[in-house]
């Protein structure tokens, strides 16, 4: 058996498919293995995502009820939302946070790989204390940021009112209380971005480098010219992931600020779920998701595409 | 030279204070939590630092119930997202043809919705079926969705490992089952553990299913439970932290054991195509 294949030569071996079959009935069979390898996911798949995705297209063309899905009313629901002042600052509010999140949490998290990797002494130690803002639940950071800022006595407000800036309130104020989601967003991301950055500075060859060193390159030209562009794959994967996290983030506001002060921090998935569990109109709060979840993935689909050309 | 090497250490030493500042500024918050979970409750007259706020939370609040709902539901779904999504990930990472790039895209666009939406669907469906208000409905929708990004994060992994080796496999005889099983999955342990943390975090960390599925005060997991603690005007942040606490530990330990194991850059590397 063995001369024959070996006088058949390597590429024959190689067409005969696991099991040492004929080639079409190993197609066949490696076909049928394949899909019985992937039926268990494609089973939960179709059943806990496919068929609720349906099921919201369904409720999002009327007007419905949490129970009885109600009147057909084609996409009034889609046009409504998009002549909806609270639906066209949920989607300012959503950019912002995600322009934010995104730059804000890459810019800390690579500026504090750089620092890590200068020969800081007790880099490791840092490392993995630094992991654990994005390690801990959201559900506890939130309730401590909130602890943090919420009321009169609490540490913040204190510590301002202590340096004289009077009586500020982090989340009853618009503008502060946005500020405060902001702030909160980029804490939790800053080590995604630091695991990213990291893990792509670690793949880049120490010699170019040395070579920059000897033309006579500063930091500040190795920064700009060397490192950034060795790190732009990874950096822009890790861009067009943070945004998908991002727009699709509830927890974050939802338990730091729930929306408020006066929709001040209402980010379209926030908007969303209220309309949805507060003002009981599913078929209006998934309308709105949809449209938000078109946008994102025509953004993701473009900047993939972008990345899969670029960098090559 | 001197003045050289003496200042490159007093760089080294100034940066080290720098990150040690920012490093304690950015653990403020969860020093916070384990101080408060450390301080008596209100009206019990004890003064400094105590376990019995702790103890009391444990003996006489439903968190250990919680406790365990949220170690179940946590647990068993991230066994059965490794069980799922690992042969599923051999596929991504081996199959050709239109079926396997499709199978691909659909992970993706069912990746893109947001939890809103589908959990409505999802409600209704599983209270029929009885599964609504319970652990074994939320493992089910937490299996469900961590599906794509675990089946991205082993495809990701497989293919680091050489076909040449399953190839060698098959020509003595073993078929694309045993394949996979005894040569591409024992090689992938790396992959597997990313995907166990990536789902155990998920499922450990999530606020909103539980928060639609979960009516019963015994059904309750850890973050729909420390909600309860919150009182109208004043509340007592001892309680509330040492649930927290008991939330944060779990991650915490996973991450400190495995950590070197997470790794993102792959799945981001496999939907870029690459």
């Amino acid at each position: 058996m063995s001369t024959v294949q070996i006088a058949k030569g390597g590429l024959q071996v190689r067409s005969r498919g696991p099991g040492g079959q004929k080639p079409a009935r190993a197609r066949r069979s490696r076909g049928v293995t394949m899909g019985a390898l992937v039926a268990p996911s494609l089973v939960l798949i179709v059943l806990i995502n496919a068929y609720p995705l349906v099921y919201a297209a369904i409720q999002a063309t009327h007007d419905s009820t949490l129970i009885s899905s109600g009147p057909y009313v084609g996409a009034d629901n889609f046009s409504a939302a998009l002549s909806d002042p609270a639906f066209w600052k949920a989607a300012r509010f959503t950019l912002y946070f995600t322009l934010v999140g995104v730059f804000g949490s890459w810019a800390v998290g690579l500026g504090l790989t750089l620092l890590l990797r200068s020969g800081v002494p007790g880099r490791s130690v840092f490392r993995v204390l630094l992991l654990l803002p994005w390690v801990v639940p959201v559900v506890v950071s939130a309730t401590s940021w909130n602890w943090l800022a919420n009321t009169h006595d609490s540490p913040l407000p204190t510590l301002a009112r202590v340096l004289g800036f009077g009586d500020v309130l982090f989340l009853a104020d618009p503008t502060l209380a946005a500020l405060t989601v902001f702030a909160f967003k980029v804490w939790v991301s800053f080590p995604f971005m630091m695991m990213t950055t990291s893990a792509a500075l670690e793949a880049v060859d120490q010699n170019v480098y040395e070579a920059a060193r000897m033309d006579g390159a500063s930091s500040f030209q190795q920064f700009f010219h060397i490192t950034l562009p060795l790190i732009a794959r990874p950096t822009y994967i890790s861009w067009v992931l943070m945004t998908i996290f991002c727009v699709n983030d509830f927890p974050t506001i939802f338990l730091l600020t729930g929306g408020g002060p006066v929709d001040a921090t209402n980010s379209l998935v926030v908007y969303a779920y209220r309309l949805v569990f507060q003002d009981f109109r599913p078929g209006y709060g998934i309308a709105v998701a949809f449209l938000m979840t078109a946008v994102l993935s025509g953004v993701a689909a473009v900047l993939f595409r972008q990345i899969r050309k670029a960098a090559r | 030279m001197n003045t050289y090497t003496h200042n490159r250490s007093y760089g080294r030493w100034l940066r080290f204070a720098v990150l040690a500042l920012i490093t304690a500024v950015a653990l403020v918050p969860l020093g916070a939590v384990v101080l408060l979970a450390l301080q008596p409750r209100a009206g019990t007259g004890e003064t400094g630092l105590t376990l019995s706020t702790l103890s009391y939370v444990l003996t006489d609040t439903g968190a250990t119930t919680w406790l365990g709902n949220s170690l179940l539901a946590a647990l068993i779904s991230t066994a059965a997202a490794v069980v799922v999504a690992a042969p599923a990930g051999y596929v991504l990472s081996r199959g050709r043809g239109k079926a396997v790039s499709g199978y691909s895209l659909a992970l993706f666009l069912v990746q893109s919705f947001p939890v809103v939406v589908f959990v409505i669907p999802l409600f209704i469906l599983f209270a029929k079926l009885d599964l609504a208000d319970s652990i074994t409905g939320l493992t089910i929708v937490y299996v469900a969705a961590t599906m794509s990004v675990a089946c991205w994060m082993m495809a990701a992994y497989m293919d680091s490992i050489p076909v040449s080796l399953e190839e060698a496999a098959w020509i003595d005889g073993c078929s694309l089952a045993s394949g996979f099983l005894r040569i591409v999955l024992p090689n992938s342990l790396p992959g597997v553990l990313s995907t166990a943390i990536f789902s155990f975090l998920l499922a450990w960390n999530d606020y909103l299913v539980a928060l639609v599925f979960l009516r019963s005060t015994d059904k309750f997991t850890l973050p729909i439970g420390l909600q309860t603690f919150f009182q109208q005007n004043s509340t007592d942040w001892g309680p509330v932290m040492s649930v927290a606490v008991l939330m944060m530990i779990p991650p915490i330990l996973v991450f400190a054991a495995l950590n070197k194991f997470f790794s993102v850059g792959g799945i981001g590397g496999s939907l870029a195509g690459q």
